[in-house]
């Protein structure tokens, strides 16, 4: 069998036993779906409710794909100005990695009181959870340039903004691109907890609202539905960014 | 006076961190001619041919390209090429793009930089290669690419660090009798560095042999240009006795390296 068809199947393979294990001692030992359900309860809760459940994966969706788009943004940009001048960097890091090693989770209470459309402070709140190692990593990848090529390029008398275009943008690519792909989850972790957080309910209730919820009510198995599907999200936004991933690079790696 | 390419007026350098790369160092090198350095690792090869391509200035002393200072540099009749010890090309980028990248930095149009790309290509051999990516090269075509890219300005004064140090005997060879091809050719000027004495003794018309501590020039070697540059020449009795008076010179110089640090 091709090592593609083993690295897909043998994963799936262990993912089959464990649930037919998981079911099996449900079943043989009766343990009730309130202290711990089994995957055909899960299975049922997920299709039962599916409609409110995907209304909530849509909030949280939206959330976390906007507060990497800020990231992203915001973090690129910032990386630019930081890598301008080592004087610039060495007096705006320290407040950068301040902003990260803050618990926003400590903070996202604030955010939310001083932010007033909730759906703009779970956004906030998940941005300065994500954006941090898009911020680094691209900062490192504009200062990882091929010291061979910044010569040429300044033997040529290249201008600063033909080396940021066509030397330091491109360097950076790959270190961006891995910045992204951790960020991806990072924003999704970030709107889960500024859900939790923000507690709210109503129209933008997004699935960690579905959690709380659903464990108030005691019904575990929704509990279980919810939390497979940001399972889910997560398993697809890395799946995403990393084929974006590949597909940008698919040039510099050799086939 | 006669004309130089580029005159070094007992320039030096010693690095911010005290180190002397090069003691005081007076060259002149003509147009045509083909000069390669060579002596014991650490005697200053590199730090010689980046103050010549001005990418470290001196610390004391002065250098002049043409005549004229480094702003000269670039324009018709003056322009130089680096070849560097790796290929250092962008992964980004096909291999015409890469090869096309000091013309695109001097700002001229894809329509007039194209034909030269080609024809840079063709020198090296690699015009089936053009849209391939670095990656899908080997070692031997990524270098050549590093050589069509400096071609492809025209180059009147080429400066290549130890260009094919990493390829096999055979790869090395071929690309030694190309090169002296093209220098036979054009109006180049070229100073190359090498720890091969038979490539040194093969392409050169002066061999300087340089020291350490500190870098300097130990000696000089001449070899008639008139000589051609063929496989016939490699095989001569000429080229033995070249290559066993640079083996000498090398001791000799390896040999004054070690004593001044000793000393
Ligand atoms: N940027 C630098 N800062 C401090 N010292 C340096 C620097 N670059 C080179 N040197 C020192 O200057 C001396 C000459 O270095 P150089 O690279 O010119 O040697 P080389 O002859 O090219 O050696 P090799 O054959 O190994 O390439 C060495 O002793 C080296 O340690
Ligand atoms: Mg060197």
């Amino acid at each position: 069998m091709p090592a593609r068809l083993i690295s897909l199947f043998a994963p799936l393979a262990v993912g089959v036993l464990f649930l037919l294990l998981w079911q099996g001692i449900c079943y043989i030992w009766h343990i009730p779906p309130y202290l711990m359900p089994a995957p055909s309860d899960i299975a049922h809760s997920l299709f039962s409710n599916i409609n409110p459940l995907c209304h909530a994966l849509y909030s949280t969706l939206t959330v976390t794909l906007a507060a990497l788009l800020v990231s992203v943004v915001f973090g690129v940009l910032v990386a630019f100005v930081l890598v301008q001048h080592p004087l610039i960097e060495r007096s705006l890091m320290p407040y950068v990695v301040l902003m990260q090693v803050t618990p926003v989770v400590a903070l996202a209470p604030l955010i939310i009181i001083l932010v007033k459309t909730t759906l703009l402070a779970l956004i906030v709140c998940a941005t300065l959870i994500a954006i941090f190692p898009i911020i680094s990593n691209t900062l490192q990848g504009l200062k990882s340039v091929d010291p061979g090529l910044a010569a040429f390029f300044k033997m040529h008398k290249a201008s600063r903004l033909k080396t940021l275009l066509r030397l330091q943008i491109p360097s950076a690519l790959p270190m961006f691109m891995a910045g992204l792909q951790i960020s991806s989850g990072l924003a999704l972790v970030g709107a889960v907890v500024a859900e939790f957080v923000a507690g709210t309910g109503g129209n933008s209730a997004g699935l960690a609202y579905e959690i709380l919820q659903a464990g108030f009510q005691m019904d575990i198995p929704r509990m279980f539905a919810a939390l497979f599907m940001i399972t889910l999200t997560g398993l697809a936004l890395y799946m995403a960014t990393s084929s974006i991933r590949k597909l940008v690079l698919y040039n510099r790696i050799q086939h | 006076m006669q004309e130089t390419v580029i005159s070094i007026q007992s320039a030096e350098k010693t690095f911010p961190n005290g180190v002397q790369g090069l003691a005081p160092i007076t060259l002149d090198i003509f147009p045509k001619e083909r000069i390669s350095l060579i002596g014991p690792s650490g005697c200053g090869k590199s730090t010689l041919l980046k103050l010549i391509a001005n990418l470290h200035q001196p610390s004391e002393g002065s250098l002049s390209w043409w005549n004229k200072d480094f702003s000269e540099v670039g324009k018709e009749n003056h322009r130089l090429s680096f070849v560097f010890q790796e290929p250092t090309l962008m992964p980004w980028s096909t291999v015409r793009k890469n090869v096309r990248l000091p013309l695109d930095l001097e700002g001229i149009a894809p329509a007039v930089s194209e034909p030269r790309v080609q024809e840079a290509l063709k020198v090296v051999g690699l015009e089936h290669a053009a849209e391939r990516f670095p990656a899908q090269l080997s070692g031997g075509m990524k270098m050549r690419v590093s050589i069509a890219r400096a071609l492809v300005t025209r180059p009147n004064l080429l400066l290549m660090d130890e260009p094919f140090g990493a390829l096999d005997e055979l790869t090395r060879n071929r690309l030694d009798e190309d090169m002296a091809n093209l220098c036979g050719k054009d109006d180049l000027t070229l100073l190359f560095v090498t720890h091969s004495l038979y490539e040194a003794a093969f392409l050169s018309t002066r061999v300087m042999v340089m020291a350490a501590h500190p870098g300097r020039i130990f000696a000089e070697y001449e070899i008639d240009p008139a000589i051609p540059r063929d496989e016939a020449f490699r095989l001569s009795d000429t080229f033995a006795m070249i290559c066993q008076d640079l083996s000498k010179l090398l001791i000799e110089a390896s040999h004054s390296s070690l004593v001044a640090k000793v000393a």
